[in-house]
């Protein structure tokens, strides 16, 4: 066998290989993990935070669940489970210990079951009689500290889906219907056009070349805009920007309960204790850093472990390799040391390592600082952020994909209105 | 050879140093002795158990074991007495384990450890300690915890 032949058999191998990882590493959290893949409904895509662009005294945070949906998924259009709790943990000494979070929970109502549409008419408000299917939820704030919880929204509606324009006339005037403020707390549940933007073509033999495949289709959104002071250590802003309190860190989770019961004659039954089966900080760190033997206990585990649980894969990811290996990206060898240029990312101003996002909520900062990975703006491209920082030979490097498709809002819910299911 | 089977060898190697070649300190009452207690043999048996099934021996025979391992300490993974983290396997390229021994340290043991390590980013040590909690089932990610925790000797990673 001549070299030539040899060599290409073992770079299709390697590829072949590498696919297992790369395409993950281009497509954020979605589907990134063999359990959470099928259980869609309770799958974090996404996590942004930034200093809101019209307060800066206040902290926007966007948790994005379920992804890739398309737009005429119909009749039974998607939405957040009913049977799971949606939250998101704010860490604000440094030790990677959540000290606050919030909480979705859902019900579903339908009005008419005696037909299987999901509006049967137009629909002008979110109170209209012709819209049939329609959920609400629950918000709360609970004091990791003290356990205490504070009901924030109790029967708050979640957008409507986009059916397409036979149903609704002016759809994002009935969807910004849903935002609701409480307590000086503003919250926006409900699908939003997917803002991560990607080249998925990845997973046909690595063919990268700038194709927008994340354009068109939605994700479900829960978006909070609270006072920094409600989050921040003490309820005081810190008003220098060094210290472990003047940064907050942030992650997103989903838990279901323990046991479920199918019942042949009706609905099932849940039991016991919720058991997180998903959570996102930093984008792509379980794509890039954890292998796949632990892609699911990532999932179960708490930030505060992460080190405990994962620091080796943090020290010496396999990501930087892979793209040599696959793409001939010419990335640097692990130092001995190990990346602790990644732990230093994953730790600003002395706080415990952990996948958070972290953002700096200290007076003076502003929206125009709240870049990843202080803090995560929708329009950042973290995908060639991350894999130039994984790469680390001084050059950028990127899927060719650098924007969304749709602009951005200055102003709740901030994220683009979603794709219709029938433009 | 294949780099799966030259992996873990390397990995055994590399984490065998002449002083882990020693034996373990003796077993504390009622717990198995142990031939081999590196944390690579650690390691080879948690891989077996991933496939046979049997963490539940594992754990029986390793927690509650007084060890001494040769460790790499990073400073921001291990910077105060309360949260310190080290490196039980050297940078492999790539990693094999993602678990980092959490320490709690015998009293004056932390000072020890700092005085052996200097101001450097990172440092070779060897510790003795407890293997007090080896949270090993398959179904969680594998987590250690070593207490009592004393420092046999230390040097200064040649980085």
């Amino acid at each position: 066998m001549n070299k030539k032949l040899t060599a290409s058999i073992c770079g299709l191998a390697l590829a072949a290989g590498g696919l297992a990882l790369v395409p993950a590493v281009m497509a954020s959290s979605h589907r990134e993990a063999p359990m959470i893949a099928e259980d869609q409904l309770v799958d974090n895509t996404d996590v942004y935070s930034f200093i809101s662009p019209t307060n800066p005294d206040r902290l926007v945070i966007v948790a994005d669940y379920v992804p890739l949906l398309l737009p005429q998924s119909g009749p039974n259009f998607y939405r957040f489970a009913d049977d799971a709790r949606y939250e998101v943990h704010i860490d604000n000494d440094g030790d990677a210990k959540a000290d606050w979070t919030y909480r979705w929970t859902f019900e579903n109502e339908v009005k008419n079951g005696n037909t299987f549409l999901y509006n049967t008419g137009p629909v002008d408000s979110l109170t209209s009689a012709n819209l049939n299917v329609t959920q609400w939820y629950k918000l709360e704030r609970i004091n990791e500290k003290t356990g205490q919880k504070t009901r924030l929204l109790t029967h708050a509606p979640v957008a409507p889906w986009n059916v397409g324009k036979r149903s609704f006339a002016n759809y994002e005037q009935v969807a910004l219907q849903a935002i609701q403020t409480s307590a000086n707390t503003t919250s926006f549940a409900g699908p939003r056009d997917e803002p991560f933007f990607v080249d998925l073509h990845v997973f046909d033999l690595l063919g990268v070349g700038g194709a927008k495949t994340t354009d068109g289709v939605n994700v479900l959104s829960l978006v909070l805009e609270v006072p920094i002071t409600d989050i921040a250590s003490g309820g005081v802003r810190p008003t220098t920007a060094t210290g472990k309190k003047s940064v907050v860190g942030i992650y997103a989770s989903a838990s279901r309960p323990q046991v479920r019961i199918l019942r042949r004659h009706r609905d099932s039954d849940d039991f016991g204790q919720f058991i997180q089966v998903s959570r996102l900080g930093w984008p792509l760190v379980n794509e890039v850093i954890i292998p796949l033997k632990d892609k699911d206990n990532y999932n179960h585990t708490d930030p505060k472990d992460d080190v405990s649980n994962y620091g080796g894969y943090i020290l010496d990811p396999e990501v930087p390799k892979l793209l040599n290996l696959v793409l001939g990206a010419g990335c640097a060898p692990t130092p001995n040391g190990g990346r602790m240029d990644i732990v230093g990312l994953l730790s600003p101003n002395g706080t415990a390592a952990a996948d958070l996002l972290r953002i700096n909520i200290a007076t003076g900062q502003t929206n125009a600082q709240s870049h990843f990975p202080n803090g995560r703006a929708l329009t950042d491209d973290v995908t060639d952020t991350l894999l130039t920082v994984a790469c680390n030979n001084g050059s950028a490097i990127g899927d060719g994909v650098n924007a969304n498709d749709k602009p951005f809002s200055n102003v709740m819910p901030y994220l683009a209105s979603p794709a219709s299911g029938n433009p | 050879m294949t780099l799966h089977r030259l992996v873990p060898i390397v990995l055994v190697i590399a984490a065998c140093s002449s002083k882990d070649r020693r034996p373990p300190p003796p077993p504390p009452p009622g717990a198995p002795q142990l031939a081999h207690g590196t944390q690579a043999d650690l390691a080879r048996e948690l891989d077996d158990a991933a496939h046979r099934g049997t963490w539940q021996e594992v754990r029986h025979r390793w927690q509650g074991q007084r060890l001494r391992w040769s460790v790499t300490r990073h400073a921001a993974l291990c910077s105060t007495a309360e949260r310190c983290n080290v490196a039980a396997f050297p940078v492999l390229r790539p990693a094999q384990n993602g678990w980092m021994p959490l320490l709690e340290f015998a009293p004056g043991q932390w000072d020890a450890l700092v005085a052996s390590c200097g101001d450097r980013a990172d440092c070779d040590v060897t510790i003795e300690g407890t293997l007090v909690e080896l949270d090993a089932s398959g179904e969680r990610a594998t987590k250690l915890r070593f207490g009592d925790v004393s420092i046999a000797s230390g040097k200064l990673a040649s980085r």
